[in-house]
């Protein structure tokens, strides 16, 4: 499917390709065209008073990225960074960010119709970042709008007077 | 000719012109500016050819543009400029400062136009129908012109002109002079002093290869290192000289006519006319070429006489030789356009800023790269890694030129900034009723891009500031002895890594007694005991003004405080000098651009962070009892006889300790916004250029940082905002 092809599509008309990724053992999907590049981890640098799901900015070929974790955004139990922890690098409105996860399982391409409305329920992601939910087989996959996510005034990634 | 143009126009329907017009009006800017500036420094007594041919070239450039893509109100109102201007350049008419002034008028009009234009035609386009006609009278003038002009300016009037219009007149002077043009000449050439003159008998080769380049003999010369040819030929000395140019330079030939009745050769309509300053340009005269009025770009760089341009030695050769052969015209006159024709941008390219940027960060990854490879090499054994460490050691210097060279892209003189003050000084002083002469010095100075953009509006602000309180009234600079006019001089030179840009006048300088007086008088806390320099430094504070009458130009106060605030937001410092009488000189204090900064590299527990050099005072050891606290809360250090506020960077950034014994007892003292702070550190790492990035393209502002910058070995570390952490201390 060519890039053309999918600009200006929405959620019901055809099928979209997904990124999946773990946060703990849950699983979730962003729009690929969303992913410039998937990244080992390296610790980033601090910054002092961001918020702690901040890690800090790296350097990524001399561009200065921010990353942030998010296993602590989204409340995970367990928080390690290990040979597997892995960032992948968002290109979302010409500004670069980086989100660790746990890992990064696979691409794949999921019909509109297959995803199902996710249900109202008290959760730490905002309702609207969440497209809805799709299955694979016995697996559940969360699908994000990841561009509405990272733009959240709770993330604090950009100026606040937007 | 006139017809070629009107086809030219008209194909224009199926030939999309839209893509050069962009081109068009940057050129047409750009002439509108240099003619201005030309017109301003115009000297109405001894205006020479050399600056009217270039003010007329401006105004025929504009012309044949604006004619080109059919913008007809543009034209009309350059060509009533340009009619003017060719009677003042042909000595027709003597200037004089009405003439300047409707000029400078005509420029802004045509400006407007240009912008609407620009904008797609919309708005009121401004009027000039009363500036064409004050032009008319005062290019209709009171003196009966030559008979040879007279032709030639009913040439100029024909309301649709070509830019091949200008190449009418050497016909008419070739043809004055009674000569046929092509017609064999016979040319003594000395080629020399050469250091191998074997190399000029190539020359002779050419002649032979060449079919109906003419005859070549040699002469015996006198001088060993010097070889001279009889030649017998009916190209112009140009073209020679461009074949020529193969074996030899340009400079180390010398045409000499041997027949001395053939006065007139082709090259006179080079002198005669500054705008055909390359001699290919005669071929148009009888027999424009098709594509000429087709292709505008050519066309402008014809009249700018950039890329046709004879290079200046051989221009001056071919003056004086024509000087020497009894031509009417003198050799002065005649070899200062040929010089003129040749602009530095004859070589230039017109590239977007982002292309640059992209290549100065690309650049900036090479050099971290780089800086990591040698630091890993560095354990490697030279004995037996020698080739490598070779490599390593080229690749290092490489990395240098080309960074330097990279960086040295985005410079750009000052005279871009300089060029706007002379306009804006004549009016300024004409509304003001005083006289001013302004004098430039280091226009060549080269400065970042950023920072020139930057740099105008507080230099605007200093040179108002001098044409209104410093320069007195006429009558009183006469009363106090000095000349009726004043100066104002504003100067860039490089100092170290930096630049330094001065403004000063020679007016009445400042007050010692009165800026004290009005600083008490707003209760600001000062004695009689200050020196000078500290003095003066209080008329950046907000609000202060010792002007005695607010006029619109300058006496409000809000300024100086403005000007210190964008020159310290640029890394720079501002030093005032002034002496009551004489006169005073404001030196602005810059970093060469904005992308690299020398920062001091300090540790805190695990972390590096940057500090800017240029803020950083001293660095001492202190014990830990030379803290004292006020108020069980904030620190102070006794520095000599003066206490500072402590800043613990390490409270600041909340940086986490993992080694409890270590502990800061680093103190550097910063300076910004003229207060100092001591900030207390871990360890001072080194000085280094760091390239500064900023932290705001994909994050947000953080506070009390102002950038960051990569490490040598691929981290990123911060660079502090000292203004912000001084101003952080006085809350």
């Amino acid at each position: 499917m060519g890039v053309m092809g999918k600009i200006g599509e929405t959620i019901s008309a055809g099928a979209r390709e997904y990124l999946t990724f773990r946060l703990d053992r849950e699983e979730y999907g962003i729009d690929i065209l969303k992913v410039q590049e998937i990244r080992g981890y390296e610790p980033p640098t601090r910054i002092a008073n961001a918020p702690n799901f901040i890690k800090g900015v790296v350097n990524l070929r001399g561009t200065i990225v921010p990353i942030v974790d998010m296993r602590l955004k989204f409340n995970c139990s367990k928080v390690e960074y290990n040979s597997f922890t892995v960032v992948i690098i968002l290109n979302l409105h010409n500004r670069i960010v980086g989100i660790v996860v746990d890992s990064v399982s696979d691409v794949m391409e999921l019909p509109a119709e297959s995803l199902k409305a996710a249900p109202d329920v008290d959760s730490v992601i905002d309702s609207d970042a969440v497209l809805g939910l799709g299955s694979l087989g016995d697996r559940m996959l969360i699908l994000l709008d990841i561009e509405k996510l990272m733009s959240g005034l709770d993330m604090e990634l950009a100026p606040d007077v937007v | 000719m006139a017809e070629a143009h009107q086809e030219g126009s008209g194909s224009g329907v199926d030939f999309d012109l839209s893509q050069f017009y962009q081109i068009f009006f940057e050129e047409a800017g750009e002439n509108l500016d240099l003619m201005e500036q030309m017109l301003l420094s115009l000297n109405l007594e001894t205006a020479d050819d050399e600056e009217l041919n270039g003010i007329f070239r401006c105004a025929h450039s504009v012309k044949g543009g604006a004619a080109t893509f059919g913008f007809s109100d543009v034209a009309e109102l350059t060509h009533q400029m340009e009619s003017l201007l060719d009677r003042l350049r042909r000595h027709e008419l003597q200037p004089n400062a009405a003439m300047v002034d409707v000029l400078l008028e005509s420029a802004d009009a045509s400006r407007g136009l240009l912008a609407r234009h620009q904008a797609g035609g919309e708005g009121d386009s401004p009027p000039t129908a009363d500036l064409v006609r004050r032009i008319s009278v005062l290019a209709s003038g009171n003196v009966a012109p030559p008979q040879a002009s007279v032709v030639s300016s009913q040439q100029m009037s024909t309301p649709v002109t070509t830019p091949a219009t200008v190449a009418v007149q050497p016909v008419i002077v070739a043809q004055a002079a009674d000569k046929p043009l092509k017609t064999t000449r016979s040319l003594e050439i000395r080629i020399g002093p050469l250091d191998h003159p074997e190399q000029a008998d190539a020359i002779k080769e050419l002649f032979r290869d060449i079919p109906g380049l003419g005859e070549i003999t040699a002469l015996t010369s006198n001088q060993a290192d010097t070889r001279v040819f009889a030649v017998e030929t009916s190209s112009s000395d140009e073209d020679l000289l461009d074949l020529f140019a193969f074996h030899v330079s340009r400079a180390q030939v010398a045409i000499k006519e041997l027949d001395d009745v053939a006065a007139v050769p082709e090259h006179g309509d080079g002198l005669f006319d500054g705008a055909v300053g390359s001699p290919k340009m005669v071929s148009y005269d009888d027999d424009p070429p098709p594509g000429a009025p087709l292709a505008p770009l050519p066309g402008f760089g014809f009249f700018d006489g950039a890329p046709g341009a004879p290079n200046p030695s051989a221009g001056m050769t071919v003056g004086a030789v024509v000087g020497s052969a009894g031509s009417a015209v003198p050799a002065k006159a005649a070899a200062k356009p040929a010089a003129s024709v040749v602009q530095p941008e004859a070589a230039t390219i017109r590239v977007a800023i982002s292309k640059v940027d992209q290549l100065i960060n690309l650049v900036g990854e090479l050099v971290i790269t780089q800086a990591m490879l040698a630091q890993n090499s560095r354990a490697l054994d030279p004995a037996l890694y020698q080739q490598l460490l070779t490599g390593l050691t080229d690749l290092d210097r490489n990395t240098r030129d080309l960074q330097e060279s990279v960086m040295s892209i985005r410079m750009i003189p000052m005279s871009i900034v300089f060029s706007r003050f002379p306009r804006m000084l004549r009016d300024l002083a004409n509304k003001l009723g005083k006289k001013v002469d302004f004098v430039t010095q280091g226009e060549a100075t080269e400065l970042d891009k950023g920072l020139v953009e930057k740099i105008t509006d507080p230099l605007t602000h200093l040179v108002r500031n001098s044409c209104d309180h410093g320069i007195e009234m006429p009558a009183d600079r006469v009363r106090a002895g000095k000349s009726e006019t004043g100066t104002i001089t504003l100067s860039a030179a490089h100092q170290g890594g930096s630049i330094v840009i001065e403004v000063r006048d020679d007016g009445h300088g400042m007050s010692r007694e009165k800026i004290l007086a009005k600083a008490r008088e707003r209760g600001m806390d000062v004695s009689d005991q200050m020196p000078d320099s500290e003095v003066w430094m209080l008329i950046f504070a907000p609000g202060f003004s010792t002007a005695e009458v607010v006029t619109d130009v300058s006496g409000r106060g809000v300024g100086m405080d403005v000007v210190k605030r964008n020159i310290a937001a640029l890394n720079g410092t501002v030093e005032i000098d002034s002496a009551e009488g004489y006169g005073m000189k404001v030196s602005i204090r810059l970093p060469l651009t904005l992308a690299i900064m020398d920062g001091m590299s300090v540790g805190v527990g695990n972390e590096v962070y940057i500090l800017p050099l240029s803020s950083v005072v001293e660095s001492f050891q202190v014990k830990s009892d030379a803290v004292s606290t006020v108020g069980q809360g904030a620190q102070l250090v006794k520095v000599r006889d003066e206490y500072m506020p402590v800043i613990e960077l390490e409270k600041v950034f909340q940086v986490p300790r993992f080694d409890p014994e270590k502990s800061s007892d680093i103190m550097v003292v910063i300076e910004a916004d003229g207060c100092r702070v001591a900030l207390l550190v871990d360890e001072l790492l080194g000085q280094q250029q760091v390239v500064v990035k900023n932290l705001e393209s994909n994050y947000r502002k953080v506070p009390n940082i102002s950038g960051a910058t990569i490490l040598g070995d691929g981290k990123v570390a911060l660079i502090l905002d000292t203004g912000a952490l001084v101003r952080r201390s006085r809350h």
